[in-house]
């Protein structure tokens, strides 16, 4: 069983001693260049007035009729040197500060935002409310193995301003950094940037210290959101980081090739950088690259294929070649729901395996999410914790010296002996073999060990019941509620939002 | 060439994924003067049927069923105007109109599902992205359409698959019409509670559960 102590939150990302790279130095500089080729001659589509002006401003190619944004290389790169490699997503004390870029190591994440929920109750699946997203943040809170928090589920009873109050929710369940990717329109935007800005003590702390951030998805192939470009250009005037995301799906949005499938993600993610970089020089910013594949036969969304998550690794040493941070990988299966089906297990192990080898700066981790980020099964929590749990044995190596030789030892146990009497067995066993779901000594005489799915169910009940993330303080709680409250009340938000304008 | 050959020749451009030799036919049978209408039954048609035949037989993929649907649409675009001046009536299992709703510009999903029931002979009129109530009840009083297929990626933007529906109640025309939703958030659930006739998961779902509202 894994240990279970009442505590205050702490964070601890996985470094790897072990490197890969999936590209070499002619492929990267051939998917660059093809990037900013596609940037150049192809273009992206911006249908934001406000975006248009910035770039055609900064002399890039507008065409304010079809709303495509071509921009010469020149000018990408000279934006990007603007982008810092090294920076801070901060939670509300300085241990929670995932210091992004330097040598830590991989931060994860659990991301979202599923819109359906397992009961915790009934194990049956329901549409997702606000007291999900809580709970949700909550268990994120509690294991160390999540440095960053997103919404992971939709709080779908509260209509238009379901984003906000997600973020909220987090606000109100976790110290971690909470990031959103949901907050999707200018509006939203300046409402919860309002909250951090009243958590942080104001917005010059917040500048100083973002315990907010925003992951921006495009729309492959190569657009953005209207809404979604605005919220990264408020987000971006406060100060806060902006990470831009590609999810292209290989065959459908993306050329049926990787190679192909990176260069337009790679476009997409850096027209976006580009953008906040002419608005607010600055930013910080860090991209992702996430390729699925269309399932040929009845046209499913996959991301689950060993083709599209070793394309997600190689992503990272785009990202850095580019001078920018990185975050690697889902977590989330295809579209097997059960929580012990292998095909749900090996799609996360490798790719993150992989993803922390490339040195990725930050990972979407455990999660609980399922079927393609649509479902939350929060026990599946303590199952992404197994697998993270073996990539930290794994990527940490082997340690050789002197005493891990243990020649001593081995002459005085000698031919036929046996090691496990020895005191230094004694010490070094109990390492190797860390806490786990997996091997809880089951009381029924037909099974050897009790059924993780269980033991997962006790964990997560355990820590609903028994951790309590440290509270903001009372006034700033009710601050927020009032942000919240006024959100709620914005008809220009509501008709926004529901694509009235 | 006689009659059979051409629509021998129209049979196989839709086989051959040839969209430009699809499109010279329709129009050469316009200059022809054949009803246009046979032209789509005897010609175009059997030719997508055999697409889909080979495509259950699972003997080609999805891209060669897109590019025959492809060839089908530009061809039977080209006779559309031609069938509805005659007053003659294609045999299509039966007609739809898709798009996403309002607010929503994530259209590749329906784009799929369009090609999957053009494909499986139907008359699918794709509005776009970012379709309002308003367009989709105008668009079912003008086309009397047998389905409509919504379609949202968001959560925020769901909520408008049933505003579309209480529009058509609104308009009294929502029993004229089946409703099908679909999209990554969209479950059975939901469907339900919003008063939908069906839910596809992916496009070969829709295909089934749009025969099945049919009665085919």
């Amino acid at each position: 069983m894994i240990k279970l102590e009442e505590g205050r939150a702490s964070i601890q990302p996985i470094k790897s001693k072990l490197k890969v790279s999936v590209l070499d130095d002619e492929d990267i500089k051939k998917i660059n260049q093809a990037a900013l080729s596609i940037l150049e001659e192809v273009g992206v589509l911006f249908p934001s007035e406000k975006a248009l002006k910035i770039f055609a401003d900064a002399k890039a190619n507008v065409d304010f009729d079809k709303k495509i944004v071509k921009i010469p290389s020149h000018l990408v790169a000279d934006y990007l040197k603007k982008a810092p490699r090294h920076y801070t997503l901060a939670g509300r004390r300085p241990e929670l500060d995932a210091k992004i870029g330097g040598e830590n190591g991989t931060y994860f994440y659990c991301s979202g935002e599923a819109p359906n929920v397992v009961d915790l109750e009934t194990g049956e699946r329901r549409r997702s409310i606000k007291s999900d997203v809580e709970n949700m943040a909550k268990i994120a809170d509690y294991f160390p193995i999540i440095s960053l928090v997103w919404p992971t589920v939709s709080a779908g009873d509260k209509g238009e301003t379901a984003p906000i109050h997600g973020v909220e929710a987090c606000f109100n369940n976790t110290e971690k950094h909470v990031q959103t990717e949901s907050v999707m329109d200018e509006i939203s935007a300046k409402y919860t940037i309002e909250m951090a800005s009243v958590i942080a003590g104001g917005r010059d702390k917040l500048r100083e210290k973002p315990i907010y951030s925003l992951l921006l998805c495009a729309i492959a192939p190569l657009a953005q959101d209207r809404g979604g470009i605005e919220s990264a250009l408020a987000f971006a005037e406060a100060g806060l980081p902006v990470g831009l995301m590609s999810m292209p799906t290989i065959g459908l949005s993306a050329p049926p090739y990787q190679a192909g499938a990176l260069a337009t993600g790679l476009a997409e993610d850096l027209s976006g950088c580009v953008l906040t970089q002419i608005a607010y020089p600055g930013t910080p910013n860090f991209i992702t690259i996430q390729p699925a594949i269309i399932n040929p036969r009845s046209g499913d969304y996959f991301y689950g294929s060993p083709f599209s998550q070793i394309a997600s690794v190689a992503a990272v040493q785009l990202a850095h070649s580019n001078g920018l941070p990185v975050t690697s990988q889902f977590s989330f299966g295809g579209n097997a729901y059960k929580l012990n089906s292998w095909q749900v297990g090996i799609e996360n192990v490798y790719g993150h395996l992989l993803s922390v080898m490339a040195g990725a700066d930050m990972s979407f981790g455990p999660s609980g999410l399922i079927e393609a980020v649509t479902l939350l099964d929060m026990a599946r929590i303590l199952f992404d914790r197994e697998i993270f749990q073996a990539i930290d044995i794994i990527t940490k190596g082997i340690e050789v010296n002197d005493d891990t030789l243990a020649f001593d030892m081995i002459r005085e146990v000698g031919p036929r002996g046996m090691f496990l009497g020895q005191k230094r067995t004694a010490n070094e066993l109990p390492k190797l073999w860390p806490p786990s779901i997996l091997f809880e000594k089951s009381k029924l005489a037909e099974e050897k060990y009790r059924n993780p799915v269980e033991v997962a169910h006790e964990v997560i009940d355990w820590v609903l019941k028994n951790h309590h993330p440290a509270p903001l303080d009372e006034n700033v709680q009710q601050e927020l509620r009032k942000i919240v409250a006024a959100a709620d009340r914005d008809e220009n938000l509501k008709r926004e939002i529901r694509g009235g304008r | 060439m006689n009659n059979k050959e051409l629509f021998t020749k129209m049979e196989q451009s839709i086989i051959n994924y040839d969209k430009d030799e699809a499109v010279r036919l329709a129009k050469m049978a316009l200059e022809k003067g054949i009803d246009p209408t046979k032209a789509v039954d005897e010609g175009f048609v059997k030719g997508i049927q055999t697409v889909g035949d080979l495509f259950s037989r699972e003997e080609i993929f999805l891209p060669e069923l897109v590019m025959g649907a492809e060839a089908m649409t530009a061809a039977t675009d080209i006779l559309e105007e031609a069938i509805k001046k005659s007053g003659g009536k294609a045999k299509y299992l039966a007609k739809g109109v898709a798009g996403t709703v309002q607010g929503d510009i994530h259209d590749i999903g329906i784009r799929l599902v369009t090609t999957f029931l053009v494909a499986n002979g139907f008359d699918i009129v794709f509005l776009g992205a970012n379709i309002s109530s308003s367009l989709f009840v105008e668009k079912a009083k003008e086309l009397k359409p047998d389905l409509i297929l919504l379609s949202a990626l968001l959560t925020t933007t769901m909520p408008n698959q049933k505003e579309v529906i209480d529009s058509l109640k609104e308009a009294g025309i929502r029993e004229n019409v089946k409703v099908l939703v679909g999209g990554a958030p969209i479950s059975q659930d939901w469907a339900d509670q919003i008063g939908a006739d069906g839910y596809g998961e992916n496009a070969s779902a829709a295909v089934k559960v749009a025969k099945k509202l049919i009665g085919v």
